[in-house]
């Protein structure tokens, strides 16, 4: 008994010590100073996909920055923070994640989030703190567009603190409808939305490009992300005989399973399934938690829009870069994500050379240089800036469609075609 | 008419009520997708019933029982068997590895289902009926959280063998794999019926469920009665499981706690304790689901399906079958 108690107190005692004792990394070059980019990113699970790819983005930055000595007498660190709760993202825990962000005073920018559901809980706590977000994937169009964007700013209204380098949904719906239509010759579609802010939003948009198009949308469903059987709404749907479906959601919110079981129904067995980025994950069949794998055999005829650009410029070194650090090719926002450090990077080099040095001072110089118009980034992807509102001036989509046969019989996204879109709204 | 041939009827006259409506309103191809999804849950719902039967515990680990069972089911057909991604055409191939793959599915759930029985319920069968209920919830997150280690949180690809060949039967096309499915489902429901009503076993089983000490008096094992009881339940979990895998092409470790919340459902609509009443109630909730789902009302289909069990809780507490206590079991 009594043993068993010394035990238990010298675990804890080591737990304690483990707990206390520097982590190594933490302490940057000797004599520099540390500032670090953080992300909030969905990381485990059925997310792996989406979040792994995209902080190796981040990390590649930070490791070539510091490699060029980018910001003179800094060192640069990330702070990784994982928002997937059971393998799904979660608002509550990307919440969390950016209190923790914001709490860490040396963090000067924020890569992230992912899933717009969770930018819509983080952008008031950012904003109130002052700290720049650069969403690589976030494309719901409330989030910049005002009026919408007022409400995500209830402190700070006029500090836009929110920058994104993914197209918006009233890009990307459309962008997909002009593809449905155009490209695959589809006249019919049947939309299934995952009920959550992206999946609506970008159901909505596409629903009514293809509409204006000319186009006919046979049926509209809503199902939420704890459905397990799919299969009697694909049922149902069959009647109006759609030529195509459009998956407006996300594979961890069941579009995966919903591809898999729509194609056992009749009347979809061969038609084009066509998704936005949610689903086009770009992983290789085999990637814990991606589309080809979820779906199997069922994968084939499968397309998706990325709400970015795919051909680096020329000259680029990112994707060998890439390949050499982490063995194996980038994620569909890796690139994307890279870009939004340098554009922190960027900002943080500026204001350190105008002598900022106190953390929170270069903090506020970070998120202020992003919207200021005339300033342009030279990044990975290829010179951007920003609008008032903090979007991307000239955006970009990607096509890609599934080949089963790609990645050695794995299946894998092949690249169709890029294009440069505005916003027919704007 | 004696009460007992007049009550039989009367289920008869409800079960083809059930079908008749369902088939009218439905169409036949939806009306194979609620038989299918209607086997699932009656299977599930059964494992609830014949668990409150007999110790008046809500198991509220039977669901993930249930997922547990889909997971071993696609571990013995990828790991064991080497089974890939493919329809297998061959029938006699088909045939054996689907009679290994349940059959060995279901040893292995019943076996778990008696290993929690007797770890986690056993040792408090005469605590307040409270501490089981919460043991009950402890095992249910031990399960996923063991799923979830060994298989990770995304959801897992089930190979499917089994062809999707289709039968044109009354102007619909007929999934073989639904009919190879609602098969299984019945025989194993009919099974279980004579089981219970014939074997010397199961009249352990019933005098059990009426009253424990008599029937311990009566010479009757009450600990081993009560771990067969498991094992069934368990096992007919497994075999649902087997049929959400094949079927349904992917599982994930959460996947028991919505199915087991709605074949506990579909059990109380039954009238918890009764079996006949359980595998109604299976049918019934996946009516209502598909239903919705034909409606395009998806979204709206759990709140339809625990509106109606609050409404049976307050209206009907012994469910739709009505008293039927004395056949629990």
């Amino acid at each position: 008994m009594k043993l068993a108690k010394i035990g238990v107190l010298g675990v804890i005692a080591v737990l304690m010590f483990a707990a206390c004792s520097p982590s190594p990394g933490a302490s940057g070059a000797a004599g520099g100073k540390t500032i670090k980019i953080g992300t909030e990113l969905p990381m485990s699970g059925a997310e792996t996909a989406n979040g792994e790819p995209t902080a190796n983005g981040v990390k590649l930055a930070i490791k070539q920055a510091n490699a060029k000595n980018a910001i003179p007498g800094y060192t640069l660190d990330i702070n990784v923070q994982d928002d997937a709760v059971n393998g799904a993202h979660d608002p509550q825990q990307g919440a969390a994640n950016l209190h923790t962000l914001v709490a860490d005073t040396s963090v000067i920018g924020v890569v992230g989030p992912f899933n717009s559901s969770v930018a819509k809980v983080e952008i008031p706590i950012s904003n109130a703190a002052g700290l720049l977000q650069c969403s690589p994937a976030n494309t719901n169009t409330g989030l910049t567009y005002p009026p919408d964007s007022l409400q995500y700013r209830p402190n700070n209204p006029d500090k836009i603190n929110y920058i994104r380098l993914a197209a918006p949904d009233s890009i990307q719906g459309p962008a997909g409808a002009d593809y449905t239509y155009t490209d695959l010759g589809a006249k019919s579609v049947y939309i299934l939305d995952d009920t959550e802010a992206f999946g609506v939003g970008v159901g909505d948009s596409f629903s009514a490009r293809f509409t204006e198009l000319g186009g006919t949308v046979t049926k509209r469903d809503s199902a939420p992300k704890s459905t397990t059987d799919y299969t009697p709404l694909f049922t149902a749907a069959a009647a109006a005989k759609p030529a195509a479906v459009y998956l407006a959601g996300t594979t961890p919110t069941g579009m995966g399973l919903a591809l898999k079981q729509g194609r056992t129904v009749a009347g979809f067995e061969t038609i084009p399934f066509v998704g936005p980025d949610g689903v086009a994950d770009l992983g290789p069949g085999g990637t814990t938690g991606a589309t080809i794998t979820v779906a199997g055999q069922a994968a084939h005829d499968v397309h998706g829009t990325v709400a970015g650009v795919h051909d680096l410029p020329s000259g680029s070194t990112f994707i060998a870069d890439y390949t050499a650090e982490y063995g194996k090719a980038p994620g569909a926002y890796s690139a994307i994500a890279y870009a939004c450090a340098q554009v922190i990077i960027a900002n943080a080099a500026k204001a350190i050379a105008a002598s900022t040095t106190d953390l929170a001072a270069l903090r506020e110089a970070v998120r202020a240089a992003a919207v200021v118009a005339d300033n342009k980034y030279d990044t990975v992807i290829g010179p951007v800036s920003f609008d008032k509102n903090g979007d991307i001036t000239t955006p970009y989509m990607s096509f890609y469609k599934v080949d089963l046969t790609a990645e050695g019989g794995k299946g894998g996204w092949v690249y169709v075609k890029q294009q440069a879109f505005t916003d027919p709204n704007k | 008419m004696n009460p007992g041939r007049r009550r039989s009827l009367r289920i008869s006259a409800f079960v083809a009520g059930l079908l008749v409506v369902s088939y009218l309103v439905l169409g036949i191809q939806q009306f194979q997708n609620f038989l299918t999804l209607g086997a699932v849950y009656a299977l599930v719902a059964l494992g609830y019933t014949m668990v409150y039967g007999i110790i008046e515990l809500i198991n509220f680990a039977h669901g993930d029982v249930f997922m547990v069972g889909a997971f071993v089911s696609m571990w013995i057909m990828t790991v064991p068997l080497g089974l890939l991604d493919r329809p297998i055409d061959n029938p006699l191939n088909l045939g054996v590895i689907l009679l290994i793959v349940v059959v060995a599915t279901m040893v292995v759930m019943g076996l778990t289902g008696v290993i929690i029985e007797r770890f986690a319920y056993r040792p408090l069968r005469h605590a307040p009926r409270l501490a089981p209920l919460i043991t009950a919830i402890g095992v249910s997150f031990i399960l996923q959280n063991i799923i979830q280690a060994l298989f990770s949180s995304s959801p897992i690809s089930v190979p499917q063998i089994f062809p999707r060949v289709k039968l044109d039967i009354a102007g619909g096309s007929i999934g073989v794999l639904n009919i190879f499915m609602l098969v299984v489902a019945l025989l194993l429901m009919v099974g279980l019926q004579l089981f219970v009503s014939r074997t010397r076993l199961g009249r352990a089983m019933r005098s059990t469920a009426q009253d424990r000490e008599a029937a311990e008096l009566m010479g009757v094992d009450i600990n081993q009665t009560i771990a067969i009881t498991f094992f069934i339940a368990a096992a007919l979990a497994g075999a649902a499981g087997v049929i959400q895998g094949l079927y349904f092409g992917s599982i994930q470790f959460n996947l028991g706690f919505f199915a087991g919340l709605k074949a506990f459902t579909a059990a109380v609509l039954g009238g918890i304790g009764n079996t006949t009443g359980a595998a109604i109630g299976g049918f019934i909730i996946a009516f209502i689901e598909v239903f919705a789902a034909h409606l395009g009302l998806a979204r709206w289909s759990e709140v339809a399906v625990f509106t109606v069990l609050i409404l049976v809780l307050v209206f009907r507490p012994s469910g739709i079958l009505g008293q039927a206590l004395g056949e629990r079991a």
